[in-house]
């Protein structure tokens, strides 16, 4: 194994990770402040990615029509985020968490087979946009710009929702709110604001890293369910609701996932499915999460 | 065991009786395939041309002066829903014969039905060498597809030939479709080139759109040449992120995909950034960059687009024409549509298709469908890549 072997290797473990970050960041939040375990939030990615191409494919020739799909997908996702949130989800929060899985699954169900309407079966691909459209060639490395750019937008993503929480005073309003709901509620916090502007937020970061996936993947129906698959075993290594840990977590996940294809490439997922049943036999509430009391 | 016996005759009469009334009617031919989820992008056009074939044959007459009639029903790509679909289609609805399934999970899983209940199947795009072997083969299992052997020994005859070429990486889907293509052109590789070495094999799962790690550590190997059998999506994600790190430049583009990478509805959504050279195939290159396009096949394309209501069509459509015209070619060659003898006369049985007559072995019922292979290239015809020149290749033609 040679240097730029292990640098290649890791740097594709850290795209791979920054992806899985962006995506599992909104499912994390919303589970830590809310307690649902939105398993549409997969959905949400694959809308956002459909939404990017379709304004991309309204805005041809493709170029940095780019930038302006990104955003208005997880603008989209974002508003589709708040009318399922007002409209439906907030009438089961009283309810078993039973409930709210089974919620979230129906939609799972129904915004898949409204893509499947809308964008049809067919495989739809979004070029990168020709800024990023390159790459850095070291001796044995190559580092494609996009790439770059996913592992810069990781971080600042977390830096951000760190700030966010623990210096704003939204940010205290939520931590109040993921402690105990009907305190805040009777200290006369507006639980239900709180809650629409945190599944928007999540909604938004999920379109938005759906959008931000179509340069490297292809836009299939069916990508939701492989995402969110990922999503969570990512906090479950980092702990639900632990927002860091959905860092690490995703982190962990890139390089497990990108060594053990270069040491054992006959299982390729072996080494995530390991660490995983290691985790839950030796914390079972995640490596950076807290033991429900 | 009279007792038993009489019950029994008169199930089988009360079973019979409604047989014997339909045998004025249409014939009925179950087909179970995805129309929903991913997969529904090959199920669709399938059913597609598997209509076109009724209406074809329908409005010459039918089959011995009866009509085709298709019950499609969506498999959702799921064995046990396929089962459950093949079976209500039986004992509900009366079909006579079954055709359709996609996936190698579906179609031995209905075969299975097939031989419980004699009834006709025939798989159009199920690949696994398993749906037909020793242990699986019975007189009512016909696979209209092409199999993993043919692609596997066909990449294998192609990438013998490229030039410089001593060292060679794999990368397929880790389940039983891509290690059968793999064991089938290693095979083929180490009778073909003895002196070529496969220096790395990658296995990721399917579906999986995260290829980076395994691209970067295929290259860390620095194989000459790649053979491939990623496939529809899979193949798109892994070519939007193998081009920039480089991995096409550094095998000089010398890669062989035997997972239908040259279908038109993979071409188009890669546009111009598919990787030009490589070498991909198709049942049905649709759009031909050279001479060799038989006038048959240009007119079914036309119908084909015509159908689906787009441009280009599909190169899927085939594969469902093929197999119902494969059924209705049994019934008329038995003279019957009784199923021991339209059995009988489909093993070995020649038929025509829009691409030229294929051929059920009498033993192992696979047809000696091969695909069509050529490189990659742009056309100043269309705002994306086609096959130059395609070429059939079919190692293993039967013998007619």
């Amino acid at each position: 194994m040679t240097v730029s072997l292990i640098a290649a290797q890791f740097l594709s473990g850290l795209t791979t990770a920054m992806f899985l970050f962006l995506i599992a960041s909104g499912l994390s939040l919303v589970f830590g402040v809310m307690r649902v375990l939105n398993f549409a939030h997969g959905s949400f990615y694959m809308i956002g990615a459909y939404m990017a191409w379709q304004v991309v494919h309204w805005m041809r020739p493709e170029g940095e029509s780019f930038w302006l799909a990104v955003l208005a997908a997880g603008a989209g996702v974002a508003v589709l985020g708040g009318v399922v949130e007002r409209l439906l989800l907030r009438h089961l929060y009283g309810l078993e968490e039973l409930y709210q899985l089974l919620f979230t699954y129906a939609l799972v169900l129904i915004l898949g087979d409204a893509a499947k309407f809308i964008w049809g079966t067919g495989q739809l691909s979004v070029r990168p946009p020709p800024v990023l459209d390159g790459q850095f060639v070291f001796p044995g490395v190559t580092l494609p710009y996009y790439n770059l750019f996913i592992m810069l937008i990781g971080p600042a993503i977390a830096i951000a929702g760190w700030l966010v929480l623990s210096r704003s005073s939204a940010g205290r309003l939520l931590r109040a709110a993921s402690y105990d709901r009907e305190m805040l509620s009777a200290l006369g916090g507006n639980v239900g604001l709180l809650y629409t502007g945190m599944f928007v937020a999540s909604s938004f970061l999920a379109g938005l890293a759906g959008a931000l996936i179509t340069p490297m993947e292809s836009i299939v129906p069916g990508m939701d369910v492989q995402v969110i698959v990922q999503a969570f075993i990512v906090i479950v290594i980092g702990g639900l609701g632990s927002f860091w840990g959905t860092f690490w977590g995703a982190v962990i996940y890139g390089q497990a996932l990108s060594f053990g294809i270069l040491i054992f490439p006959e299982f390729s997922l072996f080494s995530v499915f390991a660490l995983m049943a290691a985790v839950l036999m030796i914390r079972p509430w995640g490596l950076f999460g807290r033991p429900i009391r | 065991m009279e007792f038993r016996f009489l019950p029994a005759a008169a199930m089988a009469v009360g079973l019979l009786a409604p047989l014997a009334a339909q045998a004025k009617g249409p014939i009925k031919i179950g087909f179970p395939i995805p129309l929903s989820g991913p997969t529904a992008v090959y199920g669709e056009p399938i059913l597609k041309g598997a209509e076109l074939a009724v209406a074809d044959i329908n409005a010459h007459g039918g089959v011995l002066g009866r009509k085709l009639e298709l019950l499609p029903r969506d498999s959702k790509a799921n064995p046990a829903e396929a089962v459950r679909l093949a079976r209500e289609l039986i004992v509900k609805n009366g079909v006579q014969f079954l055709a359709g399934t996609l996936t190698s999970a579906e179609a031995p899983a209905v075969s299975t039905i097939a031989k419980e209940n004699h009834i006709v199947f025939v798989a159009p795009s199920a690949k696994i060498v398993a749906l037909t072997d020793k242990a699986n083969i019975h007189p009512y299992i016909f696979r209209a597809a092409s199999n993993t052997t043919i692609e596997g020994e066909a990449g294998a005859l192609i990438m013998s030939k490229m030039k410089g070429v001593h060292t060679i990486a794999t990368i397929a889907p880790d389940y039983a479709y891509g290690h059968d293509a793999i064991t089938a052109f290693i095979t083929a590789m180490k009778r073909l080139r003895p002196d070529i070495k496969i220096v790395d094999q990658q296995w990721p799962r399917l579906g999986q759109a995260n290829f980076t790690p395994f691209i970067t550590a295929q290259m860390s190997k620095h194989p000459d040449a790649v053979y491939c059998d990623l496939f529809a999506g899979d193949f798109i994600s892994f070519v939007k992120q193998a081009t920039p790190l480089g991995y096409f430049k550094a095998i000089h583009n010398r890669l062989a995909d035997g997972g239908e990478a040259g279908s038109v509805d993979v071409t188009r959504a890669l546009g111009n950034t598919y990787p030009l050279g490589i070498w991909v195939n198709a049942y049905d290159p649709v759009l031909w960059d050279g001479p060799n396009q038989p006038p048959a096949e240009r007119a079914f394309d036309e119908k084909v687009a015509k159908a689906m209501k787009d441009k280009y069509g599909s190169s899927w459509a085939i594969q469902g024409y093929v197999t119902i015209s494969a059924i209705a070619q049994g019934i008329r060659a038995a003279g019957s549509t009784n199923e021991a003898a339209v059995s009988k006369a489909m093993a070995g049985m020649t038929y025509p298709t829009p691409l030229g007559p294929r051929t059920f072995d009498a033993t192992t019922h696979n047809a000696d469908a091969g695909e069509y292979w050529g490189p990659a290239v742009r056309s100043p015809k269309f705002p994306f890549a086609v096959i130059q020149d395609p070429t059939y290749y079919n190692p293993q033609p039967a013998g007619h």
